[in-house]
């Protein structure tokens, strides 16, 4: 976050033209900016990276599960999607960082999306999945702002043809 | 994708909760929007109820849940979808509706055909498909046909009955499961309609008498079938929390399983095999495949507890002989064991459902804790007191353990053979002492083999000074010695005529091989009682002798090797055919035992293959390079020691070390064709050397042992030629009198012996006969075109010989019928040799002759036949028969006329 002297240091600029330097181990755990750095080299270093899709205040916080994360084995591209699902739970300090509000956490994700950062959009998948537990649909509606355009004896024939899976 | 409106809701929905109203107003703020792919996996972390929740807020999401290879997946993770199987559905699926198609087609039906012709897509033959099932299960209602047809047709109400109901069905849920593609998610539907229930029911149960499966099931096959089926659920639960679920059921099935291994236990205990031990068995390999039972079976089986009862190794070594081991009661313990195993071979298939493997692993089980407890002590035992003994041990146990693992009696349904079993068991038995064992084996058959030949070396060296005279004194069996030749070779042929039949069909030979012997052993038995003894043979001919009946030769190798031992102990001063016989067996012996472990394959089988050939690459280095060189050597050197006129008796047709020689050439032949035999019938036959692989080292072996003999036979002989034409010529010198061929005159009458016979003399009928029995020696014995060489020199030299003896004579008129008798002596000799070449030479030299018969007064004719070249084929020029006219008795009578006659000179002299 703050730049310091020492390790190489790369410089982002949000969309709203705020610049944050980041050090190259920590911003390298996206993929976007990893394969970036590889493909320029080091003659990119000194300059600003712009990050067009990212606020500040999202690429903030981004910048700090990173740093949290810095020291993770790399993420096994492209693995068995079998495995991933397996691993549902997530640990505590990812739980409480991602408690915030409904916004910012889509936009985490989408931040993460874009920038390629898959355990972090894991973890906000998960933390979605988890907003979505024990709802009805119409509270789902509500969170994800979908318009439904079921009418209700629609609605009613999906809910029956799938009683099989309701919790008994 | 993801269009949906982001048009802020009315967020007037009465709600209890102030987060969720505060949350509600948060969201009209909102602009972000996920993407269809962010949703689906969020989809992903859903659990299915949630699912089918999250499709009923809009078409939209219901598709993405709907998907069906979200559901693939799920099926996928319980082992439970087969792609090939789907495969096929949609390609029958696909026949069908183009069959279909063609019919509309041809019937014209408009109103349907109008908007299938021609539309041949995947997407179609989905319809199609899913419209046929649709039809075929009932009829649709059609309460959402303002939606596309597609959707319609999807939404087929597939509801299995109420678990509880019909709980057999719930058994063999996972059975019914169909890989059709379009329909995972009504497979996967009656799955979890089936075992959610008692799952979920499951995973919170506190005590293990709570959960439904226990209640709905009470006999334990049944419950050891469900929760195996919940095992196969809970792998595609990877909802939040799956890992407490999965640990709760594991654990519960444990619990079950521990409960079932005990009554499984105690049924154990009382011997109850068609009861519980059956029943339990049944139950556990239902729940997991029954490893624990099957493994508790083994484990407190009382074989393991009894193994003394079985046997002692150590009698093997303690009832034989000091110094030697007797394999009967380990022959005892493995068939006590084998019945055994037998036994537990029934019970075990009644007890459990799959009895094949049980058996299998309790086989090894019983191998690892009573086979290798009683091989290894014994091996390791012999293997300290003596190495022949442990040799012996171990191919003989390997041998039995075979036998042992093939007539074992395994239930039905192993899909491995007796055989592969008896590899893979005896391999893991004998693996330990494989290397040991085979290198012991090439030590102990190199030293042997060395040790023999030196020993025989030692007892030569020390009769070296009777070998001496035996050599060149005691040779006055000339008859024997062709007896013994005749038979000899009869032997050495009888192989090349045996052979082929006996490799061409293998084993039906031994009444051949049986019969061959004693025939041959008829013929030979009369040469070998007339045989003169030469002394310290004697004791030799007994002990050679008496072995050969009462071993009934089992293959023809060994009925050739003993018959030759018999004839042939005459000639053991140079080397022996004894101890080549004796290396032999020894290796025989070797390579059997070795050879056993070839079968084996893999890396052990080869190794055992290599050390077989190792063997076999010994014993032609010791018997060629040590053995059979040092003879020829010796036999060389004799011969190059030769000189006709140190000895006294010139009485026989032979000249000794030449014939010592020629024996010694036979005798190599016949160890080299052993060798051959042996290299077939051990080797090649079971395939332990290939006989294409030219670099295979037995064969490249047995060619330079080939290549040795015949550089020694082609430097012995070459020494020999020389040796006999000595003696040729020593017989010219010594036997040919004066007056051979210039018969005194004045005996006009009868009054001396030649003048009576008219025939060859003496010496002639000597040399012819000296050198043809030579040459006769060694038909058979060696190469044909060494023979041919061989012969052609001796030919040539012997006309060379008679050439410059005749130049030593003279001869008259009357002497000349004695000549030419002689030189047609010569060439009949000579042509017996079938020589073309040599035929002209001896010709020459009898049309030679002839000149000494003209009578003095045509000398003129006399010049005519010395000038004519044409007469002599080119073997003598005009001055060379002037040369020979000059040993003419009267030739200073006819010389003037003659050379008058030849140079056409009136010569002035007188």
């Amino acid at each position: 976050m703050s730049a310091e002297n020492g390790p190489a240091m790369i410089t982002l600029q949000s969309n709203d033209n705020h610049v944050i330097d980041v050090e190259r181990s920590v911003a390298e755990r996206s993929l976007l900016i990893k394969n970036m750095m590889e493909d320029l080299g080091e003659g990119a270093l000194g300059q600003i990276v712009p990050i067009p899709n990212v606020t500040e205040p999202v690429l903030r916080k981004v910048i700090e599960w990173c740093e949290h994360h810095r020291n993770d084995p790399p993420s096994t591209n492209e693995d068995e999607s079998d495995n991933r699902k397996k691993t549902t739970d997530i640990d505590e300090w990812d739980q409480k960082f991602m408690q915030v509000d409904q916004e910012m956490l889509f936009e985490i994700i989408l931040a993460s999306n874009y920038l390629d950062i898959k355990p972090l959009l894991d973890v906000g998948c998960k933390t979605v999945a988890n907003m979505i537990k024990g709802k009805s649909p119409e509270e789902i509606r509500k969170t994800f702002n979908i318009t439904n355009d079921f009418t209700p004896e629609e609605e009613e024939q999906i809910r029956r043809e799938n009683e099989w899976a309701e919790d008994r | 994708m993801a269009t949906y409106k982001r048009s802020p809701q009315p967020s007037t929905l009465p709600k209890t909760s102030i987060l969720s109203t505060l949350r509600a107003t948060s969201m009209v703020e909102s602009k972000a929007a996920l993407p269809a792919e962010i949703i689906v996996s969020i989809l992903d972390y859903l659990p299915v109820s949630d699912l089918m929740r999250f499709a009923r807020t809009s078409s939209r999401m219901r598709e993405m849940v709907y998907d069906d290879t979200r559901w693939v997946a799920r099926l996928k993770s319980m082992g439970l979808w087969s792609d090939l199987e789907a495969k096929k559905r949609f390609e029958d699926a696909m026949k069908r509706k183009r069959d279909a198609a063609a019919r509309t087609a041809a019937n014209g039906d408009s109103v349907l055909g109008g908007n299938k012709e021609g539309s041949t897509t995947i997407f179609d033959a989905a319809i199609e498909e899913e419209r046929r099932m649709a039809e075929a299960i009932q009829t649709t209602r059609q309460p959402g046909a303002t939606i596309d047809g597609f959707e319609t047709l999807s939404l087929n109400p597939i509801q299995p009955e109420s678990p509880v109901q019909d709980p057999t069905a719930l058994l063999n849920i996972l059975k019914t499961v169909r890989s059709v593609r379009g329909h995972a998610r009504q497979e996967f539907s009656k799955v979890y309609g089936a075992l959610a229930p008692f799952y979920f029911d499951l995973a919170q149960a506190k005590t293990h008498t709570e959960p439904v499966v226990f209640k709905v099931f009470r006999d334990p096959e049944r419950q050891a079938q469900m929760l195996s089926n919940l095992q196969v659920f809970s792998k595609c639960d990877w909802a939040d929390g799956c890992s407490q679920r999965v640990g709760k059921l594991s654990s519960m099935v444990a619990i079950f399983e521990g409960a079932v291994l005990r009554e499984f236990e105690q049924g154990y205990e009382f011997w109850d095999v068609d009861g519980r031990m059956r029943r339990y068995a049944h139950v556990l390999h239902s729940l997991n495949g029954g490893s624990a039972s099957t493994d508790l079976f083994i484990q407190k089986h009382p074989i393991f507890n009894d193994r003394e009862a079985l046997g002692n190794p150590i009698d093997c070594i303690n009832q034989a002989p000091p110094d030697d081991i007797t394999l009967e009661p380990s022959r005892a313990f493995f068939e006590l064991l084998m019945r055994k195993l037998n036994e537990q071979s029934a019970n075990m298939s009644r007890i459990f459902p799959q009895p094949a493997a049980v058996f299998w692993s309790f086989v090894d089980k019983v191998r690892e804790d009573i086979i290798m407890e009683y091989a290894t002590p014994l091996l390791d035992v012999t293997h300290d007191r003596h190495t022949a003994v442990y040799l012996k041990a171990v191919s003989g146990l390997f041998e039995q353990c075979m036998q042992f693992v093939y007539s074992l009696e395994s239930p039905n349904g192993s899909n491995l053979s007796n055989e592969d079993h008896a590899k893979a068991i005896c391999l893991k038995v004998f693996e330990p002492h494989m290397d040991l064992y085979l290198q012991e084996e090439l030590e102990t058959f190199t030293s042997h083999a060395e040790r023999e030949v030196s020993n025989w070396e030692q007892k030569l060296s020390e009769q070296d000074a009777t070998v001496e005279s035996f050599y060149m004194g005691s040779f006055n069996r000339q008859a024997d010695k062709n007896d013994f030749l005749s038979s000899f070779k009869k032997v050495v042929m009888m192989p090349v005529s045996v052979l082929p039949s006996a490799f061409g069909s293998n084993k039906p030979t031994p009444t051949a091989t049986i019969t061959n012997p004693t025939f041959r052993s008829s013929i030979v038995g009369t040469p070998a009682a007339s045989r003169p003894q030469t002394p310290g043979l004697g004791n030799n001919l007994e002990r050679s002798g008496s072995p050969l009946p009462p071993e009934a030769p089992t293959d023809e190798l060994k009925a050739k090797a003993a018959l030759m031992a018999n004839r042939l102990e005459g000639i053991k001063s140079l080397f022996s055919i004894e101890v080549a016989l004796d290396l032999v067996h020894a290796a025989k012996e070797s390579l059997g035992r070795a050879a056993k472990f070839v079968r084996l394959g893999g890396q052990v089988g080869e190794e055992a293959r290599e050390q077989c050939e190792a063997i076999f690459v010994a014993l032609v280095k010791v018997l060629g390079q040590t053995h059979v060189k040092n003879g020829f050597g010796k036999a060389v050197d004799h011969l190059s020691r030769y000189n006709p006129r140190e000895i006294s008796d010139h009485s026989q047709t032979a000249v000794a070390p030449l014939v010592m020689f020629i024996e010694l050439v036979n005798v190599g032949d016949i160890i080299s064709q052993m060798i051959e035999v042996f290299y077939e019938q051990q080797l090649a036959a079971p395939k332990i050397a290939d006989k294409n692989d030219f670099m295979d080292p037995a064969g490249l072996a047995k060619k330079k042992f080939e290549q040795m003999l015949d550089e020694n036979v082609a430097a012995g002989l070459n020494k020999g030629i020389d040796v006999l034409m000595d003696e040729v010529e020593y017989l010219c010198a010594t036997t040919q009198l004066s007056t051979d061929y210039n018969p005194p005159p004045s005996s006009q009458g009868n009054g001396l012996s030649n003048g009576a016979d008219i025939g060859p003399t003496v010496t002639a009928k000597r040399i012819t006969e000296l050198v043809s029995s030579h040459t006769r020696m060694l038909i058979g014995s060696t190469e044909k075109t060494m023979l041919d060489v061989f012969n052609g020199e001796v030919g040539l030299r012997l006309f060379t010989a008679i050439c410059k003896h005749l130049k030593r004579q003279r001869i008259s008129t009357d002497g000349a019928i004695n000549l030419i008798a002689d030189m047609t002596v010569y060439f009949e000799y000579i042509r017996t040799l079938k020589n073309q070449d040599l035929l002209v030479y001896f010709k020459a030299l009898r049309e030679l002759s002839q000149i000494y018969l003209i009578d003095a007064r045509h000398a003129k004719e006399m010049a005519t036949i010395i000038a004519d070249n044409d007469r002599f084929g080119g073997v003598f020029r005009a001055e060379e028969v002037y040369e020979y006219a000059e040993r003419r008795a009267d030739w200073y009578q006819v010389k003037r006329d003659v050379e008058r006659a030849m140079y056409g000179l009136e010569c002035q002299i007188m």
